[in-house]
C-alpha cells in the first residue's frame, strides 16, 4: 500500500491501515504537514460554525471533535470558543444560530455579551450577542507528526523529500508509482497493490497522473499571529463567512484569519499586505485590539475546492457529505487507486477511515479500523514544536550547562541535539529548515535575525555542515520566514528588518554569490 | 580662537547643534570642533554598537548582478555618473579624502588606529567565514588582513557558550580560497560552567592580567604550525592594542580579531574612545532624545534635554540632522503609512505604498526599494522643503537618512556619514 501525501489526513491514513496490520509507505514530496495542515488555523471546530450551510458537517466536526479530545488530548489545547456578533452584524443571522445547532446537535450555551466581554475582555464593547461552544485549539504539527509515529511502530515506513511524478499503469491498474528524492533529484519506484492519494490541493495532479480527472479550483486563505496571545477562547464572528471571522489563541499567540482568495496555481503561496490590511481592518470590529497589536508572521494555505461534487456520488465511491471528498476512481476505470481530498482537520481522522475502508477491504482485509478507539500514543518528534515547551525545559534545568540558540523561543543547543538525533534516525539530513520545523527556531519576535546564522555556527561546529552548505541554507531558512514577515512589515517592523539586513548583507554579504 | 558652549542659568548657547551620536554625528561633532566651533552633541551612542568598527566607503553597485570595486574611488565615478542624486554625486574626492584623513586622525588620538590603502579596498573576515571589503580597517583586524593575503596558515578560534560565533563555520567556508586554515573550540577561563557567553563579558574578563595569562595557556597547545590566530573581538574595550600585542608576545604568532554580531565590542570600543576623547573638544555630549525642535527668529534652534535631574534649553545657530534611518529613529511611518522624517517632519523621497518596499527574495541583488527612501538635500547637504528650497538656512542633515543611497549593499556606511557630515560642517563654518 503507498499513501501519497503526508498531511493530517496522509499520515492518518497511514496509521489506520498500520493498524490493521497493513504494510504501508508514506511519501511527501516535502514534510510532514507541508502542505495544508502545516499552514492553517489550528481549530478544531465544534460545528457550530457549519450549521447554517451543512448540518451534516456540522454534526461530523461535533463527532470527531469529541473523539479527538478523548483520544489525542496531548494535541488538543480545550479552550473552548465564543460565536459574537457586533452591532453592524446581520439580527436575523443571529437569532437563528442557537436554533440551528440545537437542529444538527451542537451543543451551544446563551451569554449575556456583558459575560462574554468578563471572560474575554478583548472583545468590541458594542458586542450583542454571544454563545458558548465547545471549539478547541489543535496543535496540527504534533498530530500528524504523532500519527506518523505510531504509523511506524506498527510497520509502516515514512519517506519525505520523495515527490510523485507518475503511475506505471497496466490496462486500468497501477503497478507502481514513479518517485524522485527532492534532494538528490534520484528517481525511483514503488510498487504496490493499492495507493491512497491524499494530497489535499494537489488531488487533481496526482489523479492527472493516473489517467483520471478531478475539477478543483483552490483558495487561498491567510492568517495573522500576534505577538503575544490576546484571548483565551477560540472566538468566531457570528455573521456569513468573511474576512478575519476567527481569533483562535495557542501557547503564547493567537490567530487570525482568515481570507479566501481564488487563485488558480500553487507554486508561490504567499501572504500579500493586501490580505494582511484586510485582516487587520475586518478582525479589529471583533476584537479591537488588533488594529493595535503586533504581529510576528503571516502564513497563507489553500483549500482545495472539488467542483464535480456530482462524480463523488457515484457507486461505491459515495461521500456521506459534502464536507470532504473520497472517490474510488470506478468510474475512471482505474482499480486500485483512492482519492480523499478536502474536508477539515477536524474530520481527517474520519476521513483516513473512510479511504483505508476502501483500500482494506480492496485488499480482503477485513479488521476493523481502531483509530476511533485507540488513543494516539504521544511521541517525541512533535515535544519542541509546542510553544512554550523550550522555555519550561530550559528554566527547569538550570544546573544543565547549556547554550540558547534562540532567545525568542528559548531552544537551547540541547534541544538542537535532540533534534538532529531524530532526524538522523530517520535518515534526513538536519538541515537548517528540517530543525526549524521540528522547533520553534526562528518563530519568535525576532523571526530568524539572530538564531538562524546560531544554529548554522552550532550545525559546523558539530561537523553537520560542511563546505559553504550552510550559507545557502541561512539564505533560504531567511527567505522562509521573510515570506511571512515582508507583508507585515508597516512601521516598527522597519527597525528589525533594518537591523537584519545591516548584518546578512552590510557585514557579511550575504547577497553576494 | 575655539568657542566654548556657553551657560547662562539653564540656557545652553552653542553655534553648532548636532542631533545624534551615530556615525554620522560623531564624525560631524569631531569636524565642527575642529574647526573651533562650540558644539553641543545629542543622542544615545547606541545604533553604533552594533558596527563591525570598520569605516566602509564604497565597493558595490547594486543591481540585476553586483559589480563591485577593488578601489572605491573607481566605485564611486561609474556610481555616481549612473546615480546623478547619489549623496557622493554632491561631494569632490578631496572632500572624501579630507572627510576621512580627518575623522581617523581624530580616533587615533583616542586611541583607535585604522589602516587604510587609498586605492584599494581590505578584506576582513566575517563571522559567516565571508570576506568583507572595506576601505579603513581597524588594526586588530588588519592582521587578519594581511594574514590571509599572505597565505598564512591560520587557526581559528571560537569559544564554548559563545553563539553565533564558530570558528569551523568560518573555517569551512573559507577553506575553497584559503586551504590553510584551521578551526579549535576552546573553553574561556573562570567561564567553563557557564552556558550562555557575552563579548563583553569576557572582554572585561579579559582586562585582568591572569584571566589573559590563563587564556594564553588555554591556546598554547593548540597554535603549533599555524603562523596567524583569528579570535572573536574580545580583546579588551580599552586597552585592545596592549592586550593584542601581549598575546602575539606570548604565543609567537600574529593574533587578529574577527568582529562579532551585536552588540559587538569593536563597536563599542568605537563609542567609549569616542566619548572618552570628546572632553579634549567643545563638544558637550548629552545621550538622550530630543523630541520637539523649535525654530527661532533669527533662524537658529532651539530645544531641550536632560542632564540628571537638571533641564536644559539649547540654543543653536546651526543644526546638523544625524538621526538616522529607522533603526536610529530618524525616519518612521505616519498615520497614512507614508515614510517620514521624525524631527521636523521634512519631506521624504517616497519609494511607493508599502507593498512595495521590500523585494520577496530578502537578498535580492538590486537592494530593496524602501533603502533608498530618505531626505533630499542641496549640495551642501541642507534637506529641502516641499519648495525644492533648503528647509531652514541653517539646517543640515547627515548620514544614512540621506536618500537616493543603499548603504548596507553599496558598503558605504561609514563612508556616506563622514563624507555628508564633512561637506556639511564645511559649508555651515564659512556661514559663522
Ligand atoms: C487557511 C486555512 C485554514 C484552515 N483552518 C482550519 C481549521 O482551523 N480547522 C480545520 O479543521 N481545518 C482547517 N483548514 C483545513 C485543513 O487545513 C485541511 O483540510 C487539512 O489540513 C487537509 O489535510 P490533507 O492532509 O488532506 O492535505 P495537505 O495537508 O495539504 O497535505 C497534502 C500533502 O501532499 C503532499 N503532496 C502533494 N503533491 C505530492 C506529490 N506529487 N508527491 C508527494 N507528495 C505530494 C504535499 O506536500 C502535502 O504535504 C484550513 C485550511 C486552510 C487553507
Ligand atoms: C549591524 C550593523 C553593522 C554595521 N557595520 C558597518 C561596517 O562594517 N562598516 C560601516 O562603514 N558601517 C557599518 N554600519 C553602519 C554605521 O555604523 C552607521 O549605522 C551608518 O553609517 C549610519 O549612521 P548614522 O549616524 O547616519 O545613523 P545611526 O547610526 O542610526 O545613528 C542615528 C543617531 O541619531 C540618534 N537620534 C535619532 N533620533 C534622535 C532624536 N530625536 N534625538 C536625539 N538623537 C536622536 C540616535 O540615537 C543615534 O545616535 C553598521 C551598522 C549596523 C547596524
Amino acid at each position: 500500500m503507498l499513501v501519497i501525501g503526508g498531511g493530517a489526513t496522509g499520515t492518518g491514513v497511514a496509521r489506520d491501515l498500520a493498524l490493521r496490520g497493513i504494510d504501508c509507505i508514506l511519501i511527501d514530496q516535502k514534510d510532514i504537514n507541508s502542505g495544508a495542515s502545516g499552514a492553517n488555523h489550528g481549530l478544531l471546530h465544534s460545528g457550530a460554525r457549519y450549521v447554517f450551510k451543512d448540518g451534516e458537517a456540522a454534526a461530523e466536526c461535533h463527532r470527531e471533535n469529541q473523539l479527538l479530545k478523548r483520544l489525542a488530548p496531548h494535541c488538543i489545547e480545550d479552550t473552548g470558543g465564543l460565536f459574537v456578533a457586533v452591532e453592524k452584524d446581520d439580527d436575523d443571522y443571529v437569532a437563528r444560530f442557537p436554533e440551528l445547532c440545537r437542529k444538527f446537535g451542537i451543543p451551544v450555551a446563551d451569554l449575556t455579551p456583558e459575560a462574554a466581554r468578563q471572560i474575554e475582555p478583548c472583545l468590541a464593547k458594542d458586542l450583542k450577542a454571544a454563545f458558548a461552544v465547545q471549539d478547541a485549539v489543535i496543535d496540527p504539527f504534533m498530530l500528524s507528526l504523532d500519527n506518523a509515529a505510531d504509523a511506524m511502530a506498527n510497520g509502516a515506513t515514512v519517506l519525505r523529500n520523495v515527490r510523485l511524478t507518475g503511475f506505471d499503469t497496466d490496462n486500468g491498474k497501477i503497478l507502481a508509482a514513479r518517485v524522485e528524492h527532492r534532494r538528490t533529484g534520484k528517481p525511483f519506484t514503488i510498487s504496490a497493490g493499492q495507493f491512497v492519494n491524499a494530497t489535499g490541493a494537489w488531488a487533481n495532479s496526482v489523479a492527472t497522473m493516473a489517467g483520471a480527472n478531478i475539477s478543483m479550483s483552490y483558495s487561498k486563505g491567510s492568517l495573522l499571529i500576534t505577538q503575544t496571545r490576546i484571548n483565551e477562547r477560540v472566538i468566531n464572528r457570528l455573521r456569513p463567512a468573511s474576512d478575519a471571522d476567527i481569533l483562535v489563541p495557542g501557547g503564547t499567540v493567537s490567530i487570525i484569519g482568515t481570507t479566501s482568495l481564488e487563485i488558480d496555481n500553487l507554486d508561490d503561496i504567499r501572504p500579500t499586505t493586501a490580505e494582511v490590511d484586510a485582516i487587520i481592518r475586518e478582525g479589529a470590529d471583533m476584537v479591537p485590539e488588533l488594529a493595535r497589536a503586533r504581529y510576528i508572521r503571516a502564513y497563507a494555505g489553500v483549500r482545495p475546492l472539488v467542483r464535480d461534487l456530482a462524480g463523488t456520488s457515484g457507486s461505491g465511491g459515495r461521500s456521506i457529505s459534502r464536507n470532504y471528498t473520497l472517490k474510488t476512481h470506478s468510474e475512471d476505470n482505474i482499480e486500485n487507486l483512492v482519492t480523499i481530498t478536502g474536508g477539515k482537520l477536524t474530520t481527517f481522522r474520519l476521513m483516513a477511515q473512510k479511504a483505508a475502508d476502501i483500500v482494506a477491504k480492496r485488499m480482503g482485509n477485513t479488521k476493523p479500523c481502531l483509530t476511533d478507539k485507540e488513543h494516539l500514543p504521544a511521541s517525541a518528534k512533535g515535544e519542541w514544536t509546542e510553544p512554550g515547551k523550550s522555555p519550561r525545559v530550559w528554566m527547569s534545568n538550570p544546573e544543565r550547562r547549556d547554550t540558547l540558540i534562540c532567545e525568542c523561543e528559548m531552544v537551547s543547543e540541547y534541544m538542537v541535539d535532540e533534534i538532529v538525533r531524530s532526524l538522523k534516525d530517520e535518515g534526513a539530513q538536519p538541515t537548517l529548515e528540517e530543525i526549524g520545523r521540528r522547533s520553534r527556531i526562528g518563530k519568535g519576535p525576532c523571526q530568524g535575525t539572530f538564531c538562524s546564522f546560531r544554529l548554522a555556527a552550532y550545525l559546523y561546529r558539530k561537523g553537520e555542515l560542511i563546505d559553504d552548505q550552510g550559507m545557502d541554507q541561512v539564505r533560504d531558512f531567511v527567505n522562509g520566514r521573510w515570506k511571512g514577515f515582508r507583508p507585515l512589515v508597516r512601521d516598527r517592523e522597519l527597525m528589525r528588518v533594518e537591523l537584519q539586513e545591516s548584518f546578512l548583507c552590510a557585514l557579511f554579504g550575504m547577497e553576494e554569490d | 580662537m575655539n568657542a566654548a558652549v556657553t551657560q547662562t542659568g539653564n540656557t545652553l548657547n552653542c553655534q553648532v547643534a548636532v542631533i545624534g551620536s551615530g556615525m554620522a554625528g560623531m564624525a560631524a561633532a569631531i569636524f565642527a570642533a575642529n574647526r573651533g566651533l562650540s558644539v553641543v552633541q545629542v543622542g544615545k551612542p547606541s545604533e553604533i554598537s552594533f558596527s563591525s568598527g570598520c569605516l566602509d566607503l564604497f565597493s558595490t553597485i547594486p543591481g540585476e548582478t553586483l559589480r563591485s570595486f577593488d578601489n572605491p574611488f573607481e566605485g564611486i565615478d561609474v556610481l555616481t555618473a549612473e546615480q546623478p542624486c547619489h549623496p557622493y554625486a554632491k561631494v569632490s574626492r578631496d572632500e572624501i579624502v579630507q572627510g576621512f584623513e580627518e575623522f581617523t586622525a581624530f580616533m587615533n588620538a583616542a586611541g583607535i588606529r585604522y589602516h587604510c590603502t587609498p586605492q584599494s579596498n581590505q578584506k576582513i573576515v566575517t563571522p559567516a567565514g565571508t570576506l568583507k571589503s572595506s576601505w579603513c580597517v581597524p588594526s586588530a583586524m588588519y592582521a587578519g588582513t594581511r594574514a590571509l593575503a599572505e597565505k598564512k596558515r591560520i587557526l581559528i578560534v571560537d569559544i564554548r557558550g559563545l553563539k553565533g560565533f564558530g570558528a569551523r563555520q568560518m573555517a569551512q567556508n573559507l577553506k575553497a580560497a584559503h586551504p590553510c586554515m584551521g578551526s579549535i573550540t576552546v573553553e574561556f577561563p573562570g567561564r567553563e560552567k557557564s552556558g550562555d557567553l557575552m563579548c563583553e563579558r569576557l572582554t572585561w574578563d579579559l582586562e585582568a592580567p591572569d584571566v589573559l595569562k590563563r587564556f594564553i595557556k588555554v591556546l598554547r597547545p593548540h597554535v603549533a604550525g599555524y603562523d596567524a590566530i583569528g579570535l572573536p573581538a574580545i580583546l579588551g574595550i580599552y586597552r585592545f592594542e596592549e592586550l593584542r600585542t601581549k598575546m602575539e608576545k606570548a604565543l609567537g604568532t600574529t593574533v587578529f580579531e574577527i568582529p562579532t554580531l551585536a552588540p559587538s565590542v569593536t563597536g563599542l570600543r568605537t563609542k567609549e574612545a569616542y566619548i572618552g576623547h570628546l572632553g579634549n573638544t567643545s563638544v558637550r555630549h548629552f545621550p538622550v532624545s530630543v523630541k520637539d525642535i523649535q525654530t527661532g527668529k533669527n533662524g537658529g534652534f532651539c530645544f531641550e534635554v536632560t542632564e540628571g535631574f537638571q533641564n536644559f534649553e539649547v540654543n543653536a545657530e546651526r543644526m546638523i540632522l544625524a538621526t538616522g534611518r529607522f533603526l536610529g529613529k530618524g525616519l518612521g511611518v505616519n498615520d497614512t503609512g507614508a515614510i517620514r522624517e521624525m524631527l521636523f517632519d521634512l519631506p521624504v523621497v517616497q519609494t511607493g505604498h508599502r507593498s512595495q518596499w521590500f523585494d520577496r527574495d530578502f537578498f535580492n541583488k538590486k537592494g530593496h526599494a524602501v533603502n533608498r527612501a530618505g531626505l533630499e538635500t542641496d549640495v551642501v547637504f541642507r534637506p529641502l522643503g516641499r519648495d525644492k528650497k533648503p528647509f531652514a538656512e541653517g539646517l543640515y542633515a547627515a548620514g544614512s537618512v540621506l536618500a537616493h543611497q543603499d548603504w548596507k549593499r553599496e558598503k558605504s556606511g561609514a563612508g556616506i556619514s563622514i563624507v555628508s557630515a564633512y561637506k556639511a560642517v564645511a559649508h555651515l563654518a564659512e556661514t559663522l
